[in-house]
């Protein structure tokens, strides 16, 4: 059954914006399906709204359209394009229930567009919960019990039935609101007596207890002939209650026997056939009882998956890529496994190495919300650790982390840190082995299975060991680093520096092995350069690099530090290999496409640590390497590699430092005529006041020494500053002193991204933000070409910004942060690097920015480059750049934007105009553009003259308005009609009810200062809760306003991408 | 403890350090398998007779020990060489077993390069040994490995039971099958009472008329450990078999099948041995990933006419099963009785019983 020859043009969807749950994975799947395809001879056509992926590269397939991925839009592609079939496994839940709304509204049967993959009734058979119950049932696999308990006295027979502990879970409350764990029957009357007053239907949701069974997933194959492989099996560390995404996992399973996993193996078999999954990857997870072993299902995907992503990456085994031309019609044993080359894809990988995912949190950016894991997934990034063992892949995924190049180290907890699942349980299980904790005791609280826990706690016998020991002896120093310490542990633990172990190490001839993921255990020769370092094998030789160049990636994602920066990384391997240079890519990252083993010519998974990345560079020798590209991480490394003797490629140690280093980079900035806005350093309140008499108000405080931007307010009088140094004092001193900018009020922001070679440059585009200053870059909307800015100013600002870059030296990237008012030029920052805005600037503009800064580092002349040929003046389209942000899942955070960054994923919306592409950029980030209703405002003093017109606006398009008493009385003295509602602290029913209720359309709230924004907290939350817009700028609330005008023209409009100009 | 520095050293001299955690020093064909789970189904399956185990998953031990699902009546393996060993307070389970029944027992051995080894060079013989003298070592291991080529080499009647064993199966109507024992898999014999009324299990060097004597409805021949050429009287009784009752063969019982029906057998370089081994099945028309255990194949270009190649492996094309209609016989060279290993192939059984009944 080779291709199926009837589907030449294939649609994929893609995943749309990066949000907690739905992440890269989905890049690295749409990618290689993309690259199969289009191998195969198809015609490709891609639809995803993300323009920071890089599956949106217009060349990565036929045609590909960056267009919202809702319904209608994608009916308008399939109108214009007529495909053959449309492949939805790939891109998500997002891409299934899209496909799904799809065909329930007909338009797959009307336009003759087959669903291939998987078919709308095998989707809904696996998310219909008491569908895929009875599938169990029908193969003699079960799901954890639970039954709709609608009155007490059904509730106490329940409970007779089910046992304790149960579940409770109240119906149609948001967050959970009312349900728990109960473990008594004291408790569970009492809670269930409780959530059935709290649910608004008196129906509560009763569920057999899993908590604290072992937790497994099985990555699995089939093929149209009914071929079933399971590509690997991973375990979870942690028990049942968090979200697997949220888990550390292994791969491959450790813990079960033989015969148990073959029996699992054996339901996830039945279960797919049963599921009706025709074709592709899916996943299957399981819990199974730590005594009886008694197996439940929690739930299975009959698509691609985030664990399909750590499962390519872990086995070698592409799932994406297989699943795709599985989809077109081939057979698991008609398709060759790339790694070996010789044998085909119906084999099950045999791994003879372990693999540990951490996940990455990010809980220190949203105030108020709790570090404790859940069944709802909360972290934003992953990284995996590969080693011969658990200790050594469980220690490099640690360093991995970019946390802490100690890996476990002494950290303070609680007793409930270790019973509650969070963010640094893993570290706080090491402490309590050190403090002296039994593994029988660690395993009471955190139900971990004690195979993992004694692995951990003999790491922790170890460092004592070597802490008693009067000095390292070739043996243990050996032991220590097979466990997987780093050289910066054991100098800690021994008093010694990082470079004295690495030189007593080298000395002993202790270097790591660089061994082959191969798929097969060593079972067949693999030529395929995919490689991992390992003590436990003697280190081998190798020529060195012939025009070799190592790239150094980004890491795991992070808000701040994502995607946008594997897009850099694996468009420049081709531009370097178009260049006749071959690249060696080091990442830690699973879930990217980086970390494919065929997007570089040699790819080395291994933490980005000065240690691991030099142990590499040491091995292969490349000509150098290039920190330009992965964002802050490579940077940082770059100063210790280069200490190391590396050859540091594009812009020197000496430009990165004049961009970053404050004080030298505003003596550049003013030489060449940019404002810089004024600033001061204060060691007490005292001087602060001083410093604000100078500089004036608004200004930004934060203490020196912040991790990302906590504690960084805008004061806008005395009595913030006052109040400021009451609450923050205590991290003020002389040797930590507050910094205080001038905060450029209304000021307009833009962001310049240019590349320069040795006698050349380029700007990539002028980005104009949406919101003014004051809403972090990440954060803001914005804007190419340039809506407001004067074209005079924005001439200036690229001339500037082109000045800049020689003074600074710059060979390759350079990213401007600038700030605009009264037709002054004020610049904020600069990174000497790729930037978050690279690819949309690129899609966008057609600037091919990636491959220019890879000309520039290779140090190509003006006339090999010839740069006048770009120019993103030419650009067609306006292009708005939306973006998502996860306060749904943190329930105690505000969603007001600021200084810090908060945002996890971005849109674009392209359009003839800008209100098209606005609104397009809105659809494409989620929000819903009401037609019709109530509009409620609430607006801080200075912005409710302002915002008068558009209140008027929004009355004349036939929306009604409701505000606070005050914000009512202004409107109404202007003759709008306006509800006054109550606001919270006046009594009931207040404005946050009125949310709650589904009364409002959408809100607009802006506020500042830290009472008002206390105080209209409930109304943002109410808003994040119930899915209700909530524009909290008012320069955005003009966009949001254009774009609601224009969504009433009705008019739908969809292009693809041109193709990036030539370079 | 018994924990000291050990050798794995290869009939080339070439020497593997590790740690010894017990066990008598021992030679035997050093092979390794790359499933991830099974340490004690493999241990105590006969056609590891005379051959040191390497696991390539790097840590062993994990889950502990489980007497009921040992394939044999003990541990047939001549060596356990892993990376790491599971040995702490609460769990030493599998170390112990080992040590219980003297089976030289080393780990940190780097098992990747030794697989490399194994794979360029073919399957060799080689020899464990305490020490931390490498030249000692080699002398030691030399004279443990010419000492243990020297035994006999039909090593299917050393692993044979020596009188006939009668099982009762599960079925009351069911069919009487007779089964010759090369070494069998105890879950051969589960699958097969769980599908029959009766068992009859013969030694090895059993001859047809005394298996005929018996009345079956048809005949299994089980898996077994060597080389299949050097089981002659076997060979031979199957050929007086064929026709009369249908056969069933796995592994070595598929060799000798082949050998039966006049094929030649050959000694593939390091043989297949895991649980991930793709094959396409002709007779079921389906393709599946099996549990495999063999250092010897049928050469397909000697088989009679009249024999079907029915099974291929994937990963190499060889021949992984044959069928002849006139016959009347079926011979796998995997495992359909799996244990270590995936259950895919378990259909064959119920293939076999439709075929005497």
């Amino acid at each position: 059954m080779p291709r199926a020859k009837h589907i030449q043009k294939v649609v994929i969807l893609g995943s749309g914006p990066i949000v907690i749950g739905q992440a890269c994975e989905f890049d690295y799947s749409g990618t290689q399906a993309c690259k199969a395809l289009m191998k195969e001879g198809l015609e490709v056509i891609l639809i995803n709204s993300n323009p920071a992926t890089i599956m949106t590269d217009p060349e990565l397939a036929t045609r590909v359209y960056v267009e919202p991925l809702t319904p209608a839009y994608v009916e308008k592609v399939l109108e214009l394009e007529r495909p053959d079939a449309l492949i939805p496994t790939l891109g998500g839940q997002t891409a299934l229930n899209l496909a799904l709304a799809l065909d329930q509204q007909g338009v797959l049967s009307r336009l003759g567009v087959e669903m291939l993959g998987a078919r709308p009734e095998t989707i809904r058979a696996a998310e219909d919960r008491e569908r895929f119950k009875e599938i169990l049932n029908s193969v003699g696999a079960r799901a954890p019990q639970s039954e709709m308990v609608r009155s007490f006295e059904q509730g106490l027979e329940l409970a007779d039935r089910f046992g304790l502990p149960l579940i409770l879970r109240p119906n149609y409350t948001l967050g959970g609101g009312g349900g728990g764990v109960a473990y008594s029957r004291e408790e569970y009357e009492h809670k269930l007596v409780q959530a059935l007053r709290e649910s608004p239907t008196n129906e509560v949701l009763v569920e057999e207890s899993i908590l604290g069974w072992k937790e497994f997933e099985l990555e699995v194959m089939r093929d149209r002939a009914g071929t079933f492989v399971t590509i690997c099996s991973i375990e979870n560390m942690d028990p049942c209650g968090v979200h697997t995404g949220d888990s550390i996992t292994v791969a491959p399973q450790q813990t079960l026997s033989d015969a148990e996993y073959q029996a699992m193996r054996n339901e996830a078999r039945k279960i797919i056939e049963a599921v009706g999954v025709e074709t592709g990857g899916a996943n299957v997870q399981f819990a199974v009882h730590p005594e009886t072993g008694e197996r439940v299902v929690i739930e299975m995907n009959p698509r691609v998956s985030r664990s399909s992503a750590l499962a390519s990456k872990a086995t070698g085994f592409p799932i994406a890529k297989i699943a795709a031309l599985l989809a077109v019609g081939y057979r698991l044993d008609e398709l060759r496994n790339d790694i070996t080359g010789t044998t085909p894809c119906c084999y099950e990988p045999a791994l003879d190495y372990v693999v540990t995912k951490i996940p990455r949190f990010a809980f220190e950016k949203f105030a108020g919300a709790k570090d404790i894991l859940s069944t709802h997934m909360k972290s934003v990034g992953e990284v995996m650790g590969i080693g011969r063992t658990f200790q050594e892949s469980l220690q490099k995924a640690l360093l991995s982390m970019e946390a802490d190049e100690r890996g476990f180290h002494p950290v303070s907890f609680i007793e409930s840190q270790l019973a509650f699942p969070n963010s640094r349980r893993l570290l706080y299980i090491a402490e309590a082995f050190r403090q002296g904790w039994s593994i029988d005791e660690v395993r009471e609280k955190t139900q971990i299975d004690s195979w993992f826990l004694e692995q951990i706690s003999d790491l922790v016998e170890m460092e004592k060991k070597l802490e008693q020991l009067p000095e390292f002896t070739p043996e243990i120093l050996l032991r220590a680093k097979r466990k997987g310490f780093s050289d910066q542990s054991l100098g800690e633990l021994k008093g010694l520096s990082f470079e004295e172990v690495r030189s007593l190490r080298r000395q002993w001839g202790i270097e790591p092995f660089f061994s082959q993921v191969d798929t097969c255990a060593g079972e067949f020769a693999s030529s395929t350069p995919y490689y991992y370092s390992t003590y436990w094998g003697k280190a081998q030789q190798r020529q060195s690099g012939d025009r070799l160049v190592a790239l150094l990636g980004s890491g795991p994602n992070r808000i701040g530090q994502g995607i946008e920066f594997d897009y850099s990384c694996v468009r420049s391997v081709k531009q370097f290999q178009k260049n006749g240079y071959r690249v060696a890519m080091i990442n830690s990252n699973p879930e990217t496409v980086s970390t494919d083993y065929d997007t570089s010519d040699e790819l080395f998974f291994e933490p980005l640590t000065r240690e691991h990345v030099g142990e590499v560079l040491r091995h292969i020798q490349p000509l150098g390497f290039v920190a330009q590209l992965g964002g802050q991480t490579p940077i940082t490394l770059a100063p210790g590699l280069v200490e190391d003797g590396f050859e540091l490629l594009g812009s020197s140690l000496d430009t990165i430092d004049l961009a970053e280093d404050r004080g030298k980079f505003i003596e550049v900035c003013r030489t060449l005529g940019f404002q810089i806005p004024q600033s001061g350093m204060a060691q007490s309140l005292e001087q602060a006041r001083e410093i604000s008499e100078q500089i004036g108000y608004p200004l930004i405080c934060r203490p020196s020494y912040v991790l990302g931007g906590r504690r960084m307010e805008i004061i806008e009088s005395l009595d913030e500053l006052e109040s400021y140094f009451e609450r923050h004092g205590a991290f003020v001193s002389e040797k930590n002193p507050c910094l205080m900018d001038q905060f450029l009020d209304r000021a307009l922001e833009v962001d310049v991204d240019l590349v320069r070679g040795s006698d050349w440059s380029v700007v990539g585009g002028v980005i104009e933000h949406i919101e003014a200053a004051g809403v972090h870059s990440g954060d803001s909307m914005g804007v190419l070409p340039p809506q407001r800015l004067k074209d005079e100013v924005g001439r200036k600002i690229e001339a500037l910004s082109l000045e800049l870059g020689n003074s600074l030296g710059i060979l390759g990237f350079l990213n401007l942060q600038l700030a605009i008012r009264d037709d002054e030029i004020y610049m904020l920052e600069a990174n000497p690097r790729s930037s978050r805005s690279v690819p949309f600037i690129a899609k966008a503009a057609g600037v091919p920015l990636v491959d220019l800064g890879v000309k520039a580092i290779l140090g190509l002349n003006k006339t090999e480059v010839r740069p006048e040929r770009f120019d993103w003046r030419q650009m067609e389209k306006v292009c708005v750049k939306g973006v998502v942000f996860p306060f749904k899942k943190f329930a105690e955070a505000d969603s007001i934007l600021g200084p810090e960054m908060k945002s996890t994923g971005e849109s674009m919306g392209r359009g003839e105009d800008y209100a098209e592409a606005l609104e397009k950029a809105f659809v494409s980030s989620h929000f819903i553009l009401p037609d019709s209703g109530e509009v409620f405002l609430s607006l801080r003093e200075k912005d409710k003259e302002e915002l008068l017109p558009l209140a008027r606006e929004l009355v004349a398009m036939g929306y009604s308005l409701s505000a606070t008493q005050g914000t009512a009385q202004l409107l109404s003295s202007q003759g709008l009609n306006c509800e006054v509602v109550k606001k919270v602290h006046e009594g009931r029913p207040h404005c946050v009810d009125r949310i709650r209720s589904g009364e409002v359309a959408f809100v607009i709230n802006t506020t500042s200062g830290r009472t008002s924004i206390e105080a209209s907290f409930g109304i943002r939350r109410s808003c994040v809760d119930y899915a209700v817009p909530c524009i909290t700028e008012s320069d955005a609330a003009e966009a949001f306003v254009l774009a609601l005008k224009r969504k009433m023209s009705g008019k739908i409009q969809v292009s693809p991408l041109n193709l990036t100009q030539m370079s | 403890m018994n924990q000291g520095s050990a050798f794995l050293v290869l009939d080339s001299g070439e020497c593997f350090p590790g740690v010894w955690h017990g066990g008598q020093e021992r030679a035997g064909e050093v092979v390794f398998n790359t499933s991830h789970s099974g340490y004690e189904e493999m241990a105590t399956d006969p056609s590891y007779f005379q051959q040191i185990l390497m696991i390539t998953a790097p840590m062993q031990g994990n889950y502990g020990v489980d007497a009921s699902i040992w394939e044999s009546r003990k541990l047939w393996i001549s060596g356990f060489v892993c990376l790491v060993m599971q040995e702490s307070q609460r769990e030493r389970g599998w170390v112990d077993r080992l040590k219980e029944h003297s089976i030289p027992t080393m780990s940190e051995v780097d098992t990747r390069t030794l697989t490399l080894t194994l794979r360029e060079r073919g399957t060799c013989w080689g020899a464990m040994v305490k020490g931390s003298d490498q030249e000692d070592a080699r002398k030691r291991a030399k004279a443990l490995i010419s000492e243990a080529q020297r035994g006999p080499g039909d090593w299917v009647n050393a692993v044979s039971r020596n009188s006939v064993e009668d099982l009762k199966g599960l079925l009351s109507q069911g069919p009487k099958v007779a089964v010759l024992d090369f070494g069998c898999k105890e879950n051969s014999l589960r699958e097969l009472q769980s599908r029959c009324s009766a068992l009859r299990v013969f030694p090895s060097r059993t001859p047809a008329e005394e298996v005929m004597a018996w009345g079956p409805d048809g005949v299994f021949l089980s898996n077994g450990p060597g080389d299949p050429a050097k089981v002659v009287q076997a060979a031979e009784t199957v050929q007086a078999l064929l026709g009369k009752k249908f056969i069933f063969g796995i592994c070595m019982g598929h060799q000798i099948l082949a050998r039966a029906l006049g094929a030649k057998t050959y000694r593939l370089k390091f043989g297949h041995r895991g649980a991930n081994h793709p094959i396409r099945d002709e007779l079921l028309n389906r393709v599946y990933v099996t549990s495999q255990n063999h250092g010897y194949a049928v050469d397909r270009e000697t088989l009679p006419k009249g024999v079907r190649v029915t099974h291929i492996n994937l990963n190499d094309g060889s021949v992984a099963g044959i069928f002849s209609e006139s016959s009347r016989c079926l011979g796998v060279q995997f495992h359909p009785e799996s244990r270590p290993g995936p259950h895919d192939a378990e259909a064959l059984f119920d293939f076999f019983i439709k075929q005497i009944q």
